[in-house]
């Protein structure tokens, strides 16, 4: 890690230093364990404050429209996928970029090892070679941190940058390819059941929309909810507003929602937001033989039509 | 269940494409034939200037049921509307299954210009499955 | 002649799609239209298809809104039930004589609701239907008719009265005389259409006796969702749907035997296939269908594919093989016998569809006789290979079957370009006898408050005994903005417009609802109406109360009028947020660029410039002609070198044409109107910079160079189009061969290349009866998968057949082989065949083998396509706007294509369509200024983040990103408001005028829910 941290300098060091950017996105030390904050260096100096661990789950994409300039971005498999969408959206031009690839192997959900530590008779928790040890009066155990991955990074499908200018290290083995499962056993159940279960998670939402604000592809200069002409969402948390909030927000993800889970890491109530955009991946998938953030030339699904596209979903008569 | 309204009758919002399905909705009226009157047509260019909140606001407004119709693929007055709607319908119908809202209250059809018995056809399988749903409860704004 | 001589008007005889597309293109370029039909309403046969080959369209949707344009057309007055009786004067100034035989309804107060046809007692069969169901002595020949007025069949009413006394209109008259009146045109186009070829003349097939044996048109009307059996596929013996359907092919057509017909009428193999595709879709079990054919043609854009689909996807079946007799079994089923592989055998069909062929009608003909107008063997009307829509009479075009079996684009193609040949003779009268109707200036509503009026309509009886109107009248005036309401027996009467006129001054009136029939058909009438006293006509909602909702509820009254009720609020809901909308006018440039110099490029040129507009002619190489310098004869033997040279000569001299050869296209900016293209010319590269209005991509093709049979390794094979020039520059080779085979498909039909080159079969045809002319001892072979020398080339099929040209079948899986030997110290070409009919394989020792290499598309296709932003087919040429009704245009308006540019096809065709592209273009050019839709989309660049999408979307191409500022624009020139843009924009930048988010969700929210009311 501290390997990847030191190369990682070097290259953003080299950038400032030649010039070709004037920003470098990245990450420090976040300021509570456990933890890693995104920052912007603008000199060299600066550089030696990036580091690279596994707590780097922001997706720095965000941030690329915000900035002045040419950019540096330390970027993983899915900020690199973010990217993707952004330079076919046009909201980035490729050239004013400067991608360092990060291979990786998934980053660890803090607010869930917090949690797990909250048992009285815990003391705290450490990093140790790949693994988390729980102290306590009574326990010393051992975790394997794969536990606390961020459900995003356990059906995730591009460890490795999918475009970069360097490559820090080597790339990883990638898993299979996503098969969805996860949304097929969804969609086995009754529908009431899985109407309990989205509005019992959508019922939490607070409406704060910090899902929005950290999604790399919520770029809109109004959003729909601000729309009062008309006024196609409330701004209640009755939950008719907000699970129509919620579902718009799917639908105008499909297609471009390439699965970081900033969302959801964002989400201050824990609200399973995934299980939207999970489906509306799925379905592009399974519908239209798309995966988001690959290829800066592949059209959008939604932006293209095929004549012979499926009509199951239309009444029969 | 609460009580149950014996006057209750299904509402439902009909969108029609202005050159095949409301010229098909008019054939059937031409040709006289009866379907049950709870759908209320609004009337749009083209099946492509649908979008999804159309049909999520009508649900949130009150209505049981919401159809759709368009032009046949190949049929489109503006060549591919239909097309790239049908994508954006697909998407709707099916994220709105998988929360769980009755996937019969959202239906999508093509209907053309000669089809008028099509139309009544559709309006009355429509009409009957949403009737046997009961009225919408989810979705639905409170403040109702 | 001087303007003041010619008569800037135009008769165009048949109502059909042929006549409407005259008359719309003369119409929109500045001409007065009569338009005579000699039934009740326009649109001839289209009407009574059910599909359109080979993209399977309704024929009624597509149809329909060119009823409506043309018949709502200031400028084109129809005359219905009428006749041309006669023509006197010259070109320039005709006198017709027009006879109209009366409706007995007039159509003035005719308001088409239908009350009167629904009680009258007269039944009889209903012709548009083929017989196959009943209709009424007053009647409407067809539900989306145009006029919509009823007609009375005068000698099967009975005069009962019931009509009389029911229509609240006080519309019939049947004291109504027949009228005759003269009319002065300046140029006439005959469009009478067909007759079906009577099938009860082959009394082998029993058509009219057994009950299961019908004809394809009739079979279109069973499959029609507005047919006899609404859409359900039956068979008329006993009502049941048919599980075995069989096709026979060449009814009447390809048949000296018993009909003496000897062409081919061109378009029965692609409808029998379209018949079976879409009967399989409509049997709700596995249908079985077999065409029995001859060869099939299926020649056309687009038709191969076609043919390929039915056989591998739909399973249709195809059998080559001929029909003699039908026998006929106790249950009304049908017995083919037939023979396949060699074999006789016997099928049983529950149906059995005759593709019938099409004939001249004998009306037609004396109609052509009275006019002095020459016809052709066949009956049809005579035309020249290289001026194809002109008759024999000077002024006087023809378009459409009348000169000759074709499919409906050739007809649209044929009905532009006569259009583009009457427009030519009358260019300096263009707009002298055009209106344009004059209004009173609009008042300025903006910031208002809305003043809604809503009128309701009775529709004599037919909304008024459903709805209660007086309810709906007391709830129309609650609503919030509402400060009028009305009812009126018959809101669209000429009365109730001037009331509704004085109305709104007295009220002053903003909004304006009309709840009535439908807006398809009465939205124009309200609209005019709110013009005249300076009202915005977008400032109009209609509520349909009739049509969806009267008519379809007539058995829940209350029912009905809650719906009316609830129209009504949703309507004057919308109506409340209308804002005026303005057509923006753009400035048109009067000059056109071809792209192109070939025969399509020049005839395309010349066509444009008589019509009096300037003309830049581009082309790539150094001289004009293009593919056709290489061609020497067309095969009814007209002689293409002269022709050419007489065309590069007009060209040259005619002072409105710019020549620029070696030249090429660097970039193109701009749209319809106002283009701007940059020229690079010559060796020296000098650039140069036009502008025009339209452009003409008639950039032409290429001819296929085989890897396969010896071509380019062998000097004795040739392609046909080489073959030619050495016959043309009398190569001893030729004279001195006693065996020659040609092959066909070389190139075509494969998987490489799926279509038909349409040129090839009818090529080889010309070429052997030339060798044969040359020496009639030389043994000629040609070796074919199918013949598809169509239409009238049909004879010329026969006539080589009989001078003893040998046609062998080949199968596309067993090609021939070819094999350069030495025999008897001679070089030779042994082709080895497998003859498909008798399943026998042979060997020819050739002295010259000639191959039938496909057309293909011009290597600059690709570049154009981009460079003018229009679409290309899978196969690689230009794609129209749409297959059967623009066949020239392109969704980009401006654009249009004719020739090799667009599909394979002969020089004959080349020009017509060359024609028709002119006649589009000229359009456009006879404008000052073109006003763009008023429902256009529009961009709210503080919301719009510039992705594109919208961009990808817009099928017109109308919308672009702003470099600058990355935020999208829209070109009102091209747009034409479908919306897809606006229902795909994440960031709500989009919106249509006239259907804005806002509208919509104004009726959403009224119509969900009624407590919503007034919002």
């Amino acid at each position: 890690m501290t390997d990847v941290s030191s190369k990682i300098r070097e290259e953003a060091r080299k950038l400032l230093k030649n010039g070709e950017v004037d920003v470098i996105i990245g990450f420090e030390k976040g300021s509570i364990p456990f933890s890693a904050t995104p920052c912007f260096v603008r000199n060299e100096a600066d550089t030696d404050k990036l580091i690279w661990n596994e707590y780097c789950g922001n997706n720095l994409a965000r941030y690329l429209s915000e900035v002045r300039g040419k950019a540096g971005i330390i970027a993983k498999g899915c900020d690199t996928r973010a990217i993707v969408e952004l330079i076919k959206e046009k909201q980035i031009q490729r050239e004013r970029i400067s991608i360092i690839g990060v291979p990786c192997e998934g980053m660890l959900d803090r607010k869930r090892i917090m949690m797990s530590c909250q048992r009285k008779d815990k003391t705290g928790i450490e990093d140790q070679d790949g693994q988390l040890l729980t102290r306590g009066d009574s326990l010393n155990t051992a975790v394997k941190k794969d536990e606390f991955l961020y459900p995003a990074c356990h059906v995730c499908t591009n460890r490795n940058p999918v475009m970069y200018d360097v490559l820090i290290g080597n790339t990883i083995e990638e898993r299979k390819t996503d098969d969805f499962a996860d949304v097929t056993e969804f969609d086995e159940k009754h529908s009431e059941e899985r109407w309990a279960y989205i509005t019992d998670e959508i019922g939490r939402c607070i409406r704060c929309y910090a899902c929005r604000n950290a999604c790399p592809l919520c770029y809109c200069k109004e959003c729909f909810v601000d729309s009062t002409q008309p006024q196609w969402v409330g701004k209640t948390t009755e939950q008719s507003d907000t699970l129509s909030f919620h579902i718009m927000r799917s639908i105008h993800l499909a297609g471009r929602c390439i699965e970081c889970g900033a969302c959801e890491r964002a989400c201050p109530v824990l609200v399973d937001i995934r299980i939207l955009n999970r489906k509306m991946s799925a379905d592009v998938k399974n519908l239209f033989g798309y995966k988001t953030g690959l290829d800066i030339d592949q059209p959008a699904p939604l932006s293209i039509f095929k004549p012979d596209d499926s009509e199951e979903f239309m009444l029969d008569v | 269940m609460g009580k149950i309204d014996t006057n209750w009758e299904p509402r439902i919002i009909a969108f029609l494409c202005n050159w095949c399905s409301y010229a098909g909705a008019d054939l059937a009226g031409v040709g006289r034939m009866q379907y049950p009157a709870n759908v209320r047509v609004i009337r749009v260019p083209c099946s492509g200037r649908i979008s999804p909140f159309f049909i999520l606001s009508s649900l949130q407004n009150g209505a049981d049921g919401v159809l759709v119709s368009g032009c046949h693929p190949g049929d489109c007055h503006y060549l591919t509307g239909n097309y790239s709607a049908r994508r954006k319908f697909a998407l709707l119908k099916s994220q709105l299954e998988h929360i769980g809202i009755e996937k019969e209250r959202v239906q999508f059809t093509w209907v053309s210009a000669s089809e008028g018995g099509k139309f009544a056809e559709v309006i009355n399988r429509v009409t009957e499955t949403v009737r046997a749903l009961g009225p919408a409860k989810k979705l639905v704004k409170k403040c109702l | 002649m001087s303007s003041t001589q010619i008569t800037g008007a135009v008769l165009v005889v048949g109502g059909g799609i042929g006549g409407i597309q005259s008359s719309l293109d003369l119409a929109e370029s500045g001409f007065k239209v009569y338009l005579v039909e000699k039934s009740p309403a326009i649109g001839g046969t289209m009407p009574q298809l059910d599909k359109t080959f080979p993209t399977n369209d309704c024929s009624m949707c597509i149809l329909s809104p060119k009823l409506v344009e043309c018949g709502r057309h200031l400028n084109i007055e129809i005359l219905t039930n009428a006749e041309l009786k006669g023509i006197s004067g010259k070109p320039g100034n005709f006198k017709a004589v027009i006879e109209q035989k009366p409706r007995y309804v007039a159509m003035d107060k005719c308001t088409g609701c239908g009350d009167c046809a629904e009680k009258c007692p007269v039944k009889l069969p209903d012709l548009f239907n083929k017989g196959l169901s009943q209709r009424k002595a007053i009647f409407r020949l067809f539900e989306q008719a145009y006029p919509p007025t009823f007609a009375i069949d005068k000698e099967a009413c009975k005069e009962c009265n019931v009509c009389v006394k029911l229509c609240k209109a006080e519309a019939i008259d049947f004291e109504m005389e027949p009228k005759t009146q003269e009319i002065n045109v300046g140029s006439v186009i005959l469009s009478p259409g067909f007759e079906e070829f009577d099938a009860g003349l082959i009394a082998n097939y029993g058509y009219g006796i057994f009950k299961n044996v019908i004809t394809s048109i009739e079979f279109e009307r069973i499959l029609s969702a507005s047919g006899p059996y609404q859409g359900q596929l039956l068979r008329p013996s006993d009502m049941k749907p048919p599980k075995r359907i069989a096709w026979i092919q060449c009814v009447g057509s390809r048949d000296i035997h018993r009909v003496n017909n000897n062409y081919c009428s061109a378009v029965c193999c692609t409808y029998a296939i379209k018949e079976a595709i879409v009967a399989k879709e409509h049997s709700s079990i596995d249908l079985d269908t077999t065409i029995f054919y001859i060869d099939i043609r299926t020649y056309g854009k687009g038709f191969e594919s076609y043919y390929k689909r039915a056989k591998e996807e739909h399973g249709v079946r195809f059998v080559k093989s001929e029909i003699h007799r039908i026998y006929r079994d106790d249950n009304e089923n049908l017995i083919l016998r037939f023979s396949d592989d060699n074999r006789i055998r016997e099928e049983e069909y529950d149906l059995v569809v005759l593709s019938v062929g099409v004939t001249q009608s004998e009306a037609n003909q004396k109609l052509a006789i009275k006019l002095g107008i020459q016809l052709n063997q066949h009956g049809f009307c005579l035309t020249e290979d290289f001026s194809p829509v002109k008759t024999s009479q000077a002024g006087i075009f023809a378009a459409g079957v009348f000169s000759g079996p074709k499919d409906i684009p050739e007809t649209v193609m044929e009905a532009s370009a006569a259009a583009s040949e009457a427009s030519g003779i009358l260019a300096t009268a263009r707009h002298s006898l055009t209106r344009d109707k004059e209004y009173p200036p609009e008042n300025n509503i903006i910031g208002e408050k809305p003043r809604i009026g809503v009128f309701i309509c009775h529709c004599g009886i037919n909304i008024g005994s459903v709805v209660d109107i007086s309810d709906v009248k007391d709830y129309a005036a609650t609503l919030e903005n509402v400060v009028f309401v009305e009812d009126s027996l018959f809101t669209c009467s000429q009365d109730s417009q001037q009331r509704i006129k004085e109305r709104i001054e007295e009220y002053s009136l903003n909004r304006v609802v009309v709840a009535a029939c439908t807006p398809r058909t009465h939205e124009p009438l309200f609209q005019e109406t709110l013009r005249e006293t300076g009202l915005n006509k977008y400032l109009f909602e209609m509520a349909n109360i009739r049509d969806q909702c009267s008519w379809v509820h007539q058995r829940q009254p209350e029912k009905a009028t809650e719906k009316a009720k609830d129209l009504i609020r949703m309507s004057v809901a919308k109506a409340k947020l209308n804002e005026p909308l303005f057509q923006t006018k753009l400035e048109v440039n009067h000059s056109a660029l071809v792209v192109g110099g070939g025969i399509s490029g020049m005839v395309s040129a010349l066509a444009i410039a008589r019509q009096g507009f300037e003309v830049h002619v581009i082309e790539k190489s150094s001289r004009f002609g293009g593919i056709a310098n290489n061609i020497h004869s067309t095969i009814e033997g007209s002689d293409v070198q002269v022709y050419l040279k007489e065309l590069i000569d007009k060209v040259s001299s005619n002072p409105l044409i710019h020549l620029h050869t070696e030249t090429e296209i660097q970039d193109v900016s701009g749209y319809v109107g106002n283009f701007k293209t940059r020229l690079v010319i010559g060796e020296v590269e000098e650039v140069k910079e036009i502008t025009h209005g339209v452009v003409v991509i008639a950039s032409g093709g290429d001819i296929y160079k085989p890897n396969e049979y010896l071509y380019a390794i062998n000097p004795n094979v040739f392609s046909l189009i080489e073959l030619e020039g050495e016959i043309a520059k009398k190569n001893k080779l030729i004279s001195t061969s006693r065996n020659i085979v040609l092959i066909q498909c070389v190139g075509s039909r494969d998987d490489e290349r799926p279509y038909c080159s349409r040129a090839c079969c009818s090529e080889a045809v010309k070429l052997a009866l030339e060798l044969k002319k040359l020496n009639s001892d030389v043994n000629i072979y040609i070796l074919y998968r199918d013949i598809r020398t169509y239409g009238f080339k049909e004879q010329y099929y026969l006539e080589a057949r009989e001078k003893g040209v040998l046609f062998i079948p080949y199968d596309v899986s067993d090609k021939p082989a070819v094999e350069a030997i030495n025999k008897e110290g001679k070089d030779i070409i042994k082709v080895t065949v497998n003859d498909l009919l008798l399943n026998e394989s042979f060997s020819i020792d050739a002295d010259i083998l000639a191959l039938a290499t496909a057309i293909i598309p011009s290597p600059e296709s690709a570049k154009l396509a981009g460079l003018f932003k229009v679409p290309l087919n899978e196969d690689g040429f230009f794609m129209e706007a749409h297959i059967k009704l623009r066949p020239v245009d392109f969704p980009t308006e401006g654009v249009f294509v004719c020739g090799l540019a667009h599909s394979p096809k002969l020089i004959e065709e080349s020009i017509i369509q060359s024609k028709a592209a002119a006649s589009r273009a000229g359009i456009i050019l006879s404008k000052d200024r073109i006003e763009s839709n008023a429902m256009v989309s529009t961009i709210d660049k503080d919301k719009c983040s510039g992705c594109g999408m919208c961009v990808e979307l817009c099928p017109f191409i109308a919308i672009e990103i702003d470099v600058i500022d990355n935020t999208a624009i829209i070109n009102e020139a091209l747009c034409k408001g479908c919306g897809v843009c606006a229902s795909s924009c994440r960031c709500g930048a989009v919106d249509i005028m006239g259907f804005t988010d806002n509208e919509i969700y104004s009726m959403i929210k009224t119509g969900a829910l009624e407590c919503w009311g007034n919002v």
